[in-house]
């Protein structure tokens, strides 16, 4: 095992090529490690010293000999134990602690600074019980690392203290304890084997219950609840007898092990006793040697912290996962001044193999608006997330008033750049704050004027209590998430602003007073809006067609609308409406 | 088991606790008298090794000696058998706790639809489980090793008892006296822990908002500041563990000091050797251990047991039912039975229709303009524009619909819509009238002429203070009649149906379904709902086509319905209406075509497709959709994922806010300008003034 302290970790984005192996070993506090180390070592030392004091501490009181020094001896040793268990419980308590925290801060940045990439990877819900529950796990590493040590030299010491009474002890142990390893072994095929019985019905009644929450809709309008609530509890009793069988094979497994240690141990008092009887040991030593063949049992915990450094080590390893996808880089570049002209140069983005955008070139002179139509599947959300370095592509360039996004600082390109989606994540602060998630420091103007641009400013105000109102407690529905979203684009502002069918979810008057009011009075920059709706392309000064990841075409919308299958892209058939409605007038 | 299910929801854990353990006493009972044996076995750990010390080996007798070691060997045996018992009678008492636990998570997950009930099935109730079984066996062990111990030492020498019984009450006063601060301890850091995970939880999925608000580095602080909290709290836990180490050693440790302390003194006393070993073989095989395990467990287990509890049987939600929510004042169900048996549909639309009892039911009754409490007011209060039309016909009837006029209020602050598109709305307020007639013979009106689905001034909205998203929507469908609602997506269609098939309770106005109101039980058996994500459990065909029916339904019924909604090829691919299906291995238009099928053969008249049929292609959802326009008796309302849907139906309802519109297919093609963008048409421009 090694000591050596590593340096300290950066704090800021770790390089995703370092391995993170020397940190997950000792943790971030090697000096704590240590100490730890130290402690725990000490305590087992203690822990094997005090039967043999106590064994001849016994002796001298037996023969009436004065035993002071022994007693105080003995009554130092336990005192020292006390310290030692109570220092080595707290500091094995905080490098867990410390180490956890250390692991989550360290990977909430790294997650933070690769975006929405590790979303992608890993999907929401895993994310977070890597950085929850594995991180916990991965955290007790180093603590369970540091107690490894003492905890192979206990049941190792007290062999040996054993076969120094006697070798004869010793050998009655030592010939005992494959039979106790052999009963372990089985403990753990059994419980395996109904723990996994156990986990097939649970997983049989888990698949119901979600099949049934997914399907809560039909099962609630239908009034079924019960019958659905009865159907999924179905194999319950199956569960049922499963459990009291674990409890059968544990209770088995059990009465064995607890069997196994005390019957070594009067094996071993056994032939102390017979060699007490010919003189060989005293009545103290008779003692040590019971208490000695009970620390060498503790191989048993050995075994335990064994299989809970494997769980830590299996968990640190899904943090590495993590950890090694590269977060995204910045440059150094700011922008010149400019009024935000947004260039696709040969964009290639693939996803899953196939490539979404497909040589895409598109120019958005500064100050003017886009609309981005397509069929689903067509690549308009990815464009508009390459378009803002929500993603980067897998070749070509895009440039905002010339430079490259890719050369911008952090700061430079999300200043300048300003999101809205259909369905914004709101992150659970107040409405003011989540608003305000993009500026530094936003004022309470700023926000309400945002808002209201986004048409958000009624329905809030109108909240118990406005802006403050957290956003768990602000019920709202679909379009006022929407108009929450755009508030926060429009709070943020920036030279680019794009909008990924940010107004699909509001109705035609709402949509149009905010488009109107982006497009109208100019003081947006220029704007990229992914639309479903004719009117959304309408308003915008040009339309970009994109079809199978290339740009079909790009001009004013009332050109392109001359193309029945531009038209087909906003509802199926657009022809065939027209030629309905002239062929089954009202009878 | 019914007491921890049918108790009242109201008292807390421990009371609970308390009441399940009392109906459980046959099993505390066999498990005392299991634990019995580890007493026994636990006197034995001391008492023959001092036997054997005095009387065999010391006495050079090495056969006695061995004897007695025989003796506590057998104790052992005993004493294992004991525990093998023991761990029967806690299945006894963990078990039904399980299943009790898991009774409600699922009904819970059932009902509400929770998310969260995964979890809570196979995690939470797992720990509530391991931690109640472990509280259980440690308390236990401690109880009967004590007893044995003690009642060993008094055997041997009651001297003994005064020397180890002291220390040993002072370490167990010690942690009885810190077990409440420490279990806080416990839970600040599971609270903290938890608000970690639901900070964390919203992080995860918000990563692309994040990166594009070039929040990252406010949000890595917010989210170490609960990392922070979390560590605090370990931290806390850490440092007041250090009073159950003292509880330890002064309770364990400190009687073998004061054993040999007191050692001279006891021996001048005529206690033997043996009895000293004994002593502390009790001292530190028995007692220790026990009192080890006790200061462990009972601490963590138990106050993670009661959040883990707290948590899972947190109060439901009320149900759905006739009787009238008591939390929701404004809902207006007592006003709503009595009007139960009024006539249900009555040609002149006059007050009665609008009963007066709506504007004390609706919470924005007060707000001007927002939400006409009555159709002649709308006018007057609520905007500034001319009445389009005369105060008494604003409500246009087929026998197929009624239309109020309240969905059409003016725009927000009094602004309003273009007047041309206002004149063209008003139109199709009016024609359906002529359209009429057509539909007649498609549709017969019910004998007793109850409308299949009755609306009155339907007002939802998600909170108290939100704007509505259904607001005082009038609507009237004869028996038989086909409605397709469409509009821009989250507009509120679902809303609608989710109002509708009683999901969601309306924050003012009235559903009636065939005269029943809703929610109440009759009403849900009058409806099925087939929503976007169709419902497919695990099971045979059979049994998920005739899931909504009551007892066993004929082959040739199943293979029609099959047949008329076009399952049949499905089924047959599957090997009949008895194969079982896994809906994970069906596409999800496959998927659609079973929920469909079991929507036909279910008895209900009145059918609500929420873009039931969107994985379905063109052709197969037209079948469907016919399958069900031909199905005997069906009133039908559509929410319609293609704008075909909509040609097909006899009405169609427009959402669009305050723009909603109503009429046949042609009649909104001719006059709604948002609705000839929806098939296809031409945009349109709003011009609305800025404020």
């Amino acid at each position: 095992m090694t000591t050596s302290t590593a340096p300290p970790a950066p704090h800021n984005r770790p390089s995703p090529h370092s391995s993170p192996a020397p940190h997950g070993r000792l943790g971030p506090a090697p000096a704590r490690w240590l100490a730890l180390c130290l402690l725990s070592t000490a305590s087992t030392g203690a822990s094997l010293l005090l039967p043999t004091a106590l064994g001849r501490t016994l002796d001298l009181l037996l023969a009436r000999e004065p035993a002071t020094r022994w007693v105080l001896s003995c009554a130092a040793l336990v005192l020292l134990l006390a310290l030692l268990d109570a220092a080595e419980t707290v500091l094995g308590g905080t490098v867990t602690a410390r180490t956890t925290s250390w692991l989550r801060r360290r990977l909430t940045g790294h997650v933070l600074a690769v975006g929405p990439r590790a979303t992608a990877r890993f999907g929401p819900g895993d994310l977070v019980a890597r950085l929850v529950g594995n991180a916990a796990q991965a955290g007790t590493a180093p603590a369970a690392r540091a107690a490894l040590l003492a905890a192979l030299a206990g049941p190792v010491g007290a062999v040996v203290a054993l076969g120094l009474i006697s070798p004869w002890l010793a050998a009655v142990f030592l010939a005992g304890a494959p039979v106790l390893a052999l009963l372990l072994r089985a403990f753990a095929r059994d419980t395996r084997e109904c723990v996994t019985r156990y986990q097939e019905v649970q997983g049989r009644i888990a698949q119901a219950l979600s099949e049934a929450v997914g399907g809560h809709r039909t099962i609630r309008a239908a009034g079924t609840e019960d019958r659905e609530t009865a159907r999924v509890l179905r194999p319950l009793p199956e569960l049922s007898a499963a459990g009291h069988r674990m409890w059968r094979v544990q209770g088995r497994a059990a009465g064995q092990s607890v069997a196994i240690a005390p019957l070594l141990q009067l094996g071993v008092v056994a032939v102390a006793g017979v060699l007490l009887a010919r003189h060989r040991v005293t009545v103290g030593e008779v003692l040590a040697a019971s208490r000695y063949a009970l620390l060498a049992t503790g191989v048993g915990v050995l075994v335990g912290q064994l299989a809970g450094l494997a769980r830590a080590r299996a968990a640190t390893g899904r943090l590495d996962e993590v950890l090694a996808e590269p977060p995204v880089g910045y440059g150094t570049r700011r922008l010149p001044p400019g009024p935000g002209r947004l260039e696709l140069r040969g964009v290639t983005a693939l996803r899953g193999g196939r490539a979404v955008l497909d040589g895409v070139d598109l120019v958005v002179p500064g100050g003017t608006t886009l609309a981005v139509v397509g069929r689903s599947g067509a690549g308009k959300s990815l464009l508009a997330a390459v378009a803002g370095r929500l993603a980067d592509p897998d070749s070509g360039e895009v440039l905002l008033d010339g430079v490259p996004l890719r050369e911008l600082t952090h700061d430079e390109v999300r200043g300048a750049i300003g999101y809205a989606f259909e369905r914004p994540a709101l992150l659970g602060g107040t409405l003011e704050e989540e608003i305000g998630l993009g500026l530094p420091s936003p004022s309470p103007a700023r926000v309400r004027r945002a808002a209201r641009t986004a048409r958000a400013d009624d329905f809030v105000r109108r909240l118990p209590h406005g802006y403050d109102t957290l956003v768990a407690d602000a019920p709202r529905s679909g379009g006022e998430s929407q108009r929450l979203g755009l508030a926060r684009a429009f709070a943020h502002g920036g030279r680019l602003l794009v909008l990924d069918d940010a107004l699909s979810s509001l109705d035609t008057v709402t949509e149009a007073r905010i488009a109107e009011a982006l497009v109208g009075d100019g003081t947006h920059g220029t704007r990229l809006l992914v639309a479903h709706r004719a009117a959304t392309a309408a308003r915008a000064d040009a339309v970009a067609w994109l079809d199978g990841g290339r740009v079909r075409a790009v001009g004013p919308h009332a050109e392109l609308w001359r193309t029945a299958e531009y038209r087909a892209v906003f509802g199926e058939g657009g022809e065939a409406a027209d030629r309905d409605a002239s062929n089954r007038g009202p009878t | 088991m019914t007491t921890a299910r049918g108790a009242a929801v109201s008292d807390g854990v421990p009371a609970r606790g308390l009441r399940y353990l009392r109906a459980r006493w046959r099993v505390l009972v066999r498990l005392g008298g299991w634990s019995v044996l580890e007493t026994a076995q636990t006197f034995l750990t001391g008492y023959a090794p001092a036997r054997a010390l005095d009387e065999g080996f010391l006495a050079g007798r090495t056969a006695v000696g061995l004897g007695w070691l025989g003796v506590a060997g057998l104790g052992v045996l005993v004493g294992a058998f004991g525990t093998v018992r023991v761990y029967a009678a806690v299945a006894a008492l963990v078990e039904p706790l399980r299943d009790a636990l898991v009774g409600r998570v699922v009904g819970r997950g059932v009902r509400e639809a929770d998310p969260g009930a995964l979890s809570g099935l196979t995690q939470q109730v797992e720990i509530a489980r391991d931690t109640f079984a472990g509280l259980v066996m440690v308390s236990r062990s401690f109880v009967f090793t004590a007893v044995g111990a003690v009642v060993g030492l008094a055997s041997l020498d009651p001297l003994l008892l005064l020397v180890v019984g002291p220390p040993l009450a002072a370490g167990l006063g010690l942690f009885a006296a810190t077990l409440r601060p420490l279990a806080r301890r416990q839970e600040d850091f599971l609270v903290a822990d938890e608000a970690l995970a639901d900070g964390l939880g919203r992080v995860c999925p918000g990563l692309r908002d994040i990166t594009a608000s070039g929040a990252e580095e406010r949000v890595a602080e917010d989210t170490g500041r609960l990392v922070e909290a979390e560590q605090r709290a370990a931290y806390s836990l850490a440092r007041w563990s250090v009073l159950r180490v003292a509880s330890l050693t002064l309770g364990g440790q400190l009687p073998i000091v004061l054993l040999l302390v007191c050692a001279p003194w006891l021996l001048s006393r005529g206690v033997t050797t043996g009895a000293l070993v004994g002593a502390l073989a009790y001292v530190t095989q028995s007692l220790l251990p026990a009192l080890h395990n006790l200061v462990h467990g009972l601490g963590t287990s138990g106050s993670r047991l009661v959040v883990v509890l707290r948590r899972l049987i947190r109060e439901p939600t009320p149900e759905d039912g006739p009787d009238p929510d008591p939390h929701h004042p404004e809902h207006p169900a007592p006003v709503r039975n009595a009007a139960d048996h009024d006539p249900p549909h009555i040609d002149d639309a006059g007050p009665l229709q609008n009963p007066p009892a709506t504007a004390t039911a609706n919470p924005y009754a007060a707000e001007p303009g927002r939400h006409p409490e009555h159709a002649s007011s709308t006018r007057s209060a609520g905007s500034t524009s001319p009445p389009m039309s005369p105060v008494n016909p604003p409500r246009v009837e087929t026998e197929t619909g009624v239309l109020g006029p309240d969905e059409r209020w003016a725009g927000e602050g009094g602004r309003r819509p273009h007047p041309a598109a206002r004149a063209a709305e008003r139109d199709s307020w009016t024609a359906p009238a002529a359209a009429a007639p057509a539909r007649a013979s498609a549709s017969p009106p019910s004998s007793t002429g109850t409308p299949a689905l009755e609306l009155t001034s339907l007002t939802f909205a998600y909170g108290p203070t939100a704007t509505p998203v259904v607001d005082g929507l009038d609507l009237t469908l004869a028996p038989g009649a086909h409605l397709a609602v469409v509009g821009p997506s989250g507009i509120g269609k679902s809303t609608l149906t989710a109002l509708v098939a009683g999901l969601l309770r309306p924050t003012g106005g009235r559903i009636r379904l065939l005269g029943h109101c809703v929610p109440s039980a009759s009403a849900a058996a009058r409806r099925v709902l087939i929503p976007q994500e169709a419902y497919v459990h695990t099971g045979t065909l059979a049994e998920n086509l005739t899931h909504l029916r009551e007892g066993p339904v004929p082959e040739p019924e199943l293979l029609a319905a099959a047949e008329a909604v076009g399952l049949a090829p499905l089924m047959q691919t599957l090997g009949g209406p008895g194969a079982s299906v896994d809906p994970a291995a069906l596409s999800a238009g496959e998927r659609q075509l079973v929920a469909l099928a079991r929507a036909y053969l279910s008895p209900a008249p009145l059918v609500l497709l929420d873009e039931a049929t969107c994985h379905l292609d063109p052709g197969t959802e037209e079948r469907a959709e016919r399958a069900f326009a031909e199905r005997p008796g069906t009133t039908l309302v559509v929410v319609a994922h293609r704008i075909s849907s909509a040609r097909r139906a006899g009405h169609v309802l427009l959402m669009d806010g305050p723009r909603t519109a109503y009429g046949t297919h042609d009649e909104l093609v001719r006059e709604s300008p948002a609705y000839r963008e929806l098939v296809g048409g031409r945009p349109y421009r709003i011009s609305t003034a800025h404020p």
